[in-house]
């Protein structure tokens, strides 16, 4: 099975979007996959957790050197790969070429913006059709969205997540239970843990996003408590030193877009677990200017022109 | 896909205008594409009396869709019957040559100069030099400012009375009342100027050129830099001293940091092309003066000039007015300009030899390895090959080597890459004794890195010194290191041993693979965590094919490594059995 897609994953890991029909076939097998999985995918540390890339290659690419080429470091990553950033096709299919070429090295969880709605508004939409010339590629991902796990599980011990808990999902077996292959609905539990987030607050809170809601150290314990949990991992917000403990380490904010949107100056973190479950912050920066992470931020040929 | 029209049809066209139609942007495209099958299927006689007709008059579309016409029709020449018709493709690029869209503009000025190549001088005469007068004289700046891109292809190819119109009609697209036919003509001025005679350039060039240079808008007068170039390269350097003194002079100081930046990042083109005398007198002061601008942009493109430049000058001259600067730039408020000069001031020792190198440079060197920014202390760190050339290893150790072994553990990962790059050099020429002493242990600590770029890195540097130190070497002082790493509670521990093992094994020898290899590797292939599992089987695989050449080694595949893999052939992760099939398959 090897040849075909590592040479696609050669393609995509130097940028370059791979044709239509190719990205028709990826998409096909990606599907076979993920419909296997199930709405909590199991996964065995050690293994590397990402937050959100929003379409950041280059950065991307950082994050690999940082912590290791794929399969060789296994990677969990919790949602939020495209849009805002200028390459959110590459970031996108590259995932998802991984995830088709080592399924047990990779897992991909839904974020709140691998939706159709969203991706419309935010830049995933506009670049699939200035890329490609129509929105074939965008309505392709999109179809694989929908069969993205929502959550995972490490070990039995730390619950991953896009956004966070929801009042009306107190189990993880009733995670299990959802029928998650629609479209991110605008409320109602699913949408709830792809949208909310932690605060410190009493109990749960009114979400100023609009969808999902707010959870404070209360419901977080008590959930970790009775799924017998150590961790809560999630990502969906900026966390300027690219990762953020809250309620006495119970859970943490993992944020890998370093100078998110090339200007808020932030670094970025994966957390690698180790096999003992020991959490690892990695640190990482944007990258070079040289090695092309966006159109020249200083002014030279074009300024004068 | 190729759409294939067949030769009998009659309507190719009508297809053509139907896809032009089509709601899809990309579907349009592509028919503008298919445009050589179009007229491939037509034939040259209806390809010009229909297809190009057609072009000319109906394509009205987003600019995306005319700028791949515009493209196309640059290189349409086989498709219409040679040579003597490609006059008629003039038609529908005149109108591109038209239209809002720069990039538009810009592509069928570019296909009307190809196209000017192939042209005789009667069709040159008879249809290109009105369509040049027609665009200079457009009512729309869009048309004047496209026709200023297309006087150089034609004008040594034209009787000189037309070449006394053309000109005549640069001159005055030279003083247009709109800056943007202004800019293109000083944008295309220079290769103007390479057609004309040395008279012309005096009576024509020159004047034109000294009206756009002195023009009250900074985005023409930028421009002119390139055009001083030109003609200082075709005048002699009494003439440009005559002519031009005043004008240089205007730009380097121009009130515009824009247009001195464009000055400064052409200073060694320039100074190539007025000649020593004038370098000597006139240009070495400025050049000093840009080095100290008040905007970081100047100085930052003058630093990118200075080994180059300072080619030109002798060494006092480098010494008295160069060194200098470039101590001040050294602590200069800007790191953009530091890393600029880190990345340049390499380049002044071959000039400067070696006394006056260690005396000067090494100085400043030091100074900027300790830089606040990653940028300047990479820049000057990758440059250092040059220094060791001038000064020798020795010297250049002794002095910076505090300086390196502090950098080994810069936070920047860049930073330490780029030292671990130059320790096989540093190993080779300081030798053995001394490299134990100062650096063996650094090079340990690599493999224990937080950043995988870092400990990847640090096995391939690991082989590069056996390479250097040899076998011995790499029996007491690396194996015993990587293979103690085997039994590490981290994983990430064990899986550097494992891709260590993979890229040292071909450059050590059986005896060590088998002593001190095998057992501890093996050991490995039974290991909880599946990653490690498959890249053992990875370095088993490695082992394989280095050692199989030999009776002992073919011993040692059967007796040990290819049993291993069997057994990891049949682990239950997929990826292990990927791994460990394709090891059994390559090790033969
Ligand atoms: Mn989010």
């Amino acid at each position: 099975m090897g040849s075909d897609l590592d040479r696609q994953i050669e393609m995509l890991k130097a940028c370059k979007p791979l044709p239509e029909a190719d990205v028709k076939t990826l998409c096909m097998k990606a599907r076979e996959i993920l419909i296997e999985e199930g709405n909590v995918q199991c996964i065995d540390a050690p293994v590397t957790i990402c937050g959100d890339i929003h379409g950041q290659f280059w950065d991307m690419l950082e994050l690999f050197k940082t912590a290791g080429d794929c399969p060789q470091t296994s990677y969990l990553f919790m949602g939020d790969f495209v849009d805002r950033g200028y390459f959110s096709v590459e970031t996108f299919l590259l995932l998802l070429a991984m995830k088709v070429r080592w399924p047990d090295r990779v897992c991909l969880i839904r974020g709140n913006h691998e939706s159709r709605q969203i991706t419309q508004v935010y830049g995933f939409y506009d670049e699939c059709t200035r890329k490609y010339g129509s929105p074939t590629v965008w309505r392709y991902c999109t179809d694989v969205f929908d069969y993205l796990s929502l959550g995972a599980i490490i070990d039995g011990r730390v619950f991953c997540v896009h956004g966070g808990l929801s009042p009306a999902l107190p189990s993880l077996d009733m995670i299990r239970g959802l029928e998650r292959r629609v479209e991110v609905p605008h409320e109602g539990p699913m949408c709830d843990l792809l949208w909310s987030d932690p605060d410190e607050i009493n109990g749960w809170g009114l979400s100023p996003r609009g969808a999902g809601f707010l959870f404070g150290a209360e419901p977080t314990k008590a959930f970790l408590h009775n799924n017998s949990l150590d961790l809560i991992s999630r990502a969906h917000q900026l966390a300027m030193e690219g990762y953020k403990l809250m309620f006495e380490r119970m859970i943490v904010t993992v944020w890998s877009a370093p100078n998110y949107c090339y200007r808020c100056g932030n670094v970025a973190a994966v957390l690698e677990l180790d096999e003992h479950l020991g959490q690892e912050y990695k640190v990482f920066e944007h990258a070079p200017m040289d090695v092309r992470s966006i159109p020249a931020r200083r002014p030279p040929a074009e300024y004068f022109l | 896909m190729d759409s294939g029209f067949p030769t009998d049809d009659v309507a190719p066209i009508a297809i053509l205008m139907d896809e032009l139609r089509s709601e899809d942007v990309q579907l349009r495209l592509n028919a503008i594409h298919s445009i050589p099958t179009i007229a491939l299927a037509l034939g040259p006689d209806r390809a010009r009396q229909e297809l190009i007709p057609f072009l000319q008059d109906s394509v009205d579309d987003e600019d995306e869709v005319l700028l791949a016409l515009a493209e196309e029709l640059g290189g349409f020449e086989e498709y219409i019957g040679g040579k003597e018709h490609t006059h008629i493709l003039l038609g529908p690029l005149e109108n591109l040559s038209a239209v809002e869209e720069t990039l538009v503009r810009d592509k069928a000025a570019e296909s009307i100069n190809k196209l000017a190549a192939s042209l005789s001088p009667a069709q040159i005469e008879e249809f290109y030099i009105p369509l040049l007068k027609r665009l200079s004289s457009g009512e729309w700046f869009t048309s004047r400012t496209s026709s200023a891109a297309l006087y150089a292809a034609v004008y040594p190819k034209v009787s000189p009375a037309i070449q006394d119109d053309l000109r005549k009609g640069y001159a005055a697209l030279g003083a247009d009342d709109t800056p943007m036919v202004r800019r293109a003509a000083a944008k295309w001025l220079g290769s103007l100027i390479k057609q004309l005679s040395s008279a012309h350039v005096l009576s024509d060039g020159l004047p034109i050129y000294r009206r756009l240079q002195g023009d009250d808008q900074d985005s023409v007068r930028l421009l002119t830099v390139e055009d001083l170039i030109a003609i200082a390269q075709s005048l002699s350097p009494a003439e440009v001293k005559d002519q031009l003194l005043k004008q240089i002079r205007g730009s380097i100081t121009d009130k515009s940091w824009r247009v001195r930046y464009m000055a400064a990042s052409h200073f060694n083109e320039l100074a190539e092309a007025v000649g020593t005398e004038l370098v000597r007198e006139e240009l070495i002061g400025h050049f000093v003066q840009l080095l100290k601008d008040n905007e970081a942009e100047v100085r930052t493109a003058a630093a990118g000039q200075i080994p180059a430049f300072s080619k030109q000058l002798e060494r006092e001259v480098i010494l008295a007015r160069v060194v200098p600067c470039v101590r001040d730039l050294s602590t200069d408020t800007s790191q953009h300009v530091r890393a600029a000069l880190a990345n340049q001031i390499c380049g002044l020792a071959p000039l400067l030899a070696r006394e006056a190198t260690t005396e000067h440079l090494l100085p400043l060197f030091l100074h900027l390895l300790k830089d606040d920014f990653p940028e300047v202390r990479l820049n000057i760190i990758s440059k250092l090959e040059t220094v060791n050339d001038v000064i020798g290893i020795e010297m250049l150790s002794e002095n910076l080597l505090p300086a390196i072994v502090e950098l080994a553990e810069d936070k920047s990962w860049r930073v330490r890459q780029a030292i671990i790059e130059y320790i096989p050099l540093l190993a080779k020429q300081l030798g053995r004794t001394f490299f134990d002493a100062q650096l063996s242990n650094l090079c340990m600590s690599w493999l224990g890195d937080t950043v995988y770029s870092i400990r990847e890195a640090a096995t391939v540097n690991l082989r590069k010194l056996i390479e250097v130190f040899g076998l011995d070497w790499a029996r007491t002082a690396i194996v015993p290191r990587v293979m103690g790493m085997g039994s590490h509670p981290n994983y990430l521990f064990r899986m550097t041993t494992v891709q260590a093992i993979t890229i040292i094994a071909p450059a050590l020898d059986l005896e060590v693979i088998r002593g001190e290899i095998v057992d501890p590797l093996l050991q490995l292939a039974g290991d909880a965590i599946p990653n490690i599992r498959f890249n053992v089987a990875k370095a088993l695989e490695v082992v394989g094919k280095s050692y199989n050449t030999t009776a002992e080694g073919q011993a040692l595949v059967s007796q040990r490594i290819k049993p291993a893999l069997e057994q990891l052939s049949k682990d239950p992760d997929a990826d292990v059995q990927y791994f460990a099939s394709r090891g059994l398959k390559n090790v033969k």
